[in-house]
């Protein structure tokens, strides 16, 4: 999946969250966006996944600019989405989330437990499917986060954040995560992160967002 | 299978709300089928009424066939007349006969000849039957007596109306407290549920997928007060149903027929789920927007 913004400005208010942005991220690519709190990095995130709308400018989704609500889900189904607070649903169990995403996506109904077996067992939780996410740590709960994410076979993983409620072994343990899918399924990986160390040890595609004071 | 799944957890995850919009909705068809089977009842008593003679015109002595026939003719062209049967003077010894058999003593100095003549009127609408009395009052060399049940059949057609005025007014209030009540519990639980479904939303749910599970909700509701309500109407009915039979004899005031009882069901079981579904249609269109 392929997301360009064209000049992109998004403001709330008279306050500019990111002002004339324009990138492209192609298919395959491993995207860090980072910067300070404020700088527009969930801002970024949301105008992806159509949750806002830009205040000028436009965003392509494989040279396509999504503009009925039926474009737009369809984008989002082509989307796994790690958020930063999780939004995992508190009275499904850990495999029903993930079932629930399948249906959402219109998944296959055979392959279905084949996806969420293969999910949980990459992010090696087939031991905890049943539990619910109010009984699993941070560091579950966030690899249950990318599991769901990743059972849709995604074109495209959003990653809002991931590493940020994270110890430094998990926090690194998602990152190889990410990067077994992008170069495994060539999965295009856009991830935010304030995480230096990181960013710099993967020697990926940097888009670095500075503050407007 | 999901959706169903999804409802029963929401069904399960707040029973006391679902089960104020269950009671209520069984409460208000339990009402309404309580004035179907009422309303139904006495139209059967006004029907029984309806189909006996409603006005019986005794007729003087002496009259001739021509005379006899002009009147007939006369009262036949009235609107919405439905019968008019002439009762011979032997004729009416006949039936004087039949209704006191068990009783000779009544029977044997009676002849055909004390007996008067008559014309026995029934009509579609009861209402003509008042001017067909009038008219006739008037002519008295014709008429020796009129009797017209006109109290029994003004009082029946006033409880039938005043039943029907009361059940309209009754029902749409229920109708509308089913509804309202039905739509704050939706509601509250949407409201309950914003995260879940700003998430499923997200993910990529169309806004169809995200309300299913509330309008399944309220189809349930309304399928399951229906026939919660149409039940205990109908095991009350039955109940009572000899004695409502007596005191309305020769009248049958509750159906032994089974159609009536299915149709009713059916019907009621159809306006439950428009109900049900129209409630919790507009209540998620109202706050399922984002």
């Amino acid at each position: 999946m392929e997301i360009k913004f064209d000049s992109v400005t998004k403001n709330y208010g008279p306050i500019s969250a990111i002002k004339d942005l324009s990138f492209t991220v192609t298919q395959g690519d491993f995207v860090f966006i980072t910067g300070p709190s404020g700088s527009g990095k969930s801002t970024i995130i949301k105008l992806i996944l159509n949750q806002i709308k830009p205040s000028s400018g436009q965003i392509l989704v494989n040279n396509h600019s999504p503009k009925t609500q039926l474009e737009i889900d369809q984008n989002r189904r082509k989307i796994g989405v790690i958020f930063q607070d999780f939004q995992m649903i508190t009275d499904l169990t850990i495999e029903e989330n993930i079932a629930l995403n399948l249906d959402i996506v219109d998944f296959e109904n055979d392959q279905r437990p084949l996806a969420i077996d293969t999910a949980l067992k990459k992010m090696k939780l087939q031991n905890r499917r049943f539990l619910f996410p109010s009984q699993l740590s941070g560091g579950e709960l966030q690899r249950a986060c990318l599991a769901r994410a990743i059972a849709i076979s995604p074109q495209l993983i959003l990653a809002d954040e991931p590493t940020g409620n994270l110890d430094p072994i998990n926090a690194w343990n998602l990152i190889k995560y990410l990067k077994q899918e992008n170069e495994k399924r060539g999965t295009t990986i856009i991830m935010t992160t304030h995480h230096l160390d990181i960013v710099k040890s993967l020697n990926k595609k940097v888009i670095k967002l500075i503050k407007d004071n | 299978m999901h959706h169903l799944s999804h409802t029963w957890r929401h069904l399960r995850r707040s029973p006391f709300q679902s089960i104020i919009a269950l009671l209520t909705m069984t409460v208000s068809f339990f009402i309404l089928t309580s004035f179907v089977f009422f309303n139904s009842g006495l139209n059967s008593v006004l029907n029984h009424f309806n189909t006996k003679p409603e006005i019986t015109i005794f007729l003087k002595d002496g009259l001739d066939k021509p005379t006899l026939e002009a009147a007939q003719n006369e009262i036949a062209t009235i609107p919405d007349i439905r019968e008019v049967r002439y009762v011979s003077k032997e004729k009416a010894l006949e039936l004087y006969k039949e209704l006191n058999k068990n009783n000779p003593l009544l029977t044997e100095m009676v002849t055909a000849s004390i007996l008067p003549a008559s014309f026995e009127v029934s009509a579609y609408n009861p209402k003509v039957l008042e001017a067909v009395a009038q008219k006739f009052t008037a002519k008295t060399t014709l008429v020796d007596e009129i009797v017209y049940q006109k109290d029994l059949i003004e009082s029946l057609m006033g409880w039938t109306n005043m039943l029907k005025n009361f059940a309209i007014v009754t029902i749409s209030f229920f109708g509308l407290v089913a509804f309202f009540v039905t739509s704050a519990v939706i509601g509250l639980k949407i409201t309950n549920r914003k995260d879940e479904i700003n998430t499923s939303r997200l993910l990529g749910a169309s806004l169809f997928y995200v309300k299913k599970p509330f309008l399944m909700e309220g189809i349930i509701y309304g399928v399951f007060g229906s026939t919660v309500g149409y039940l205990a109407t109908l095991s009350i009915i039955i109940y009572f149903k000899a004695k409502l039979n007596t005191f309305f004899s020769p009248a049958i005031f509750v159906s032994n027929d089974p159609v009536f009882f299915l149709t009713w069901f059916l019907v009621e079981l159809s306006i439950g789920f428009v109900v049900g579904l129209g409630t919790s249609f507009v209540v998620s269109k109202r706050y399922i927007k984002w």
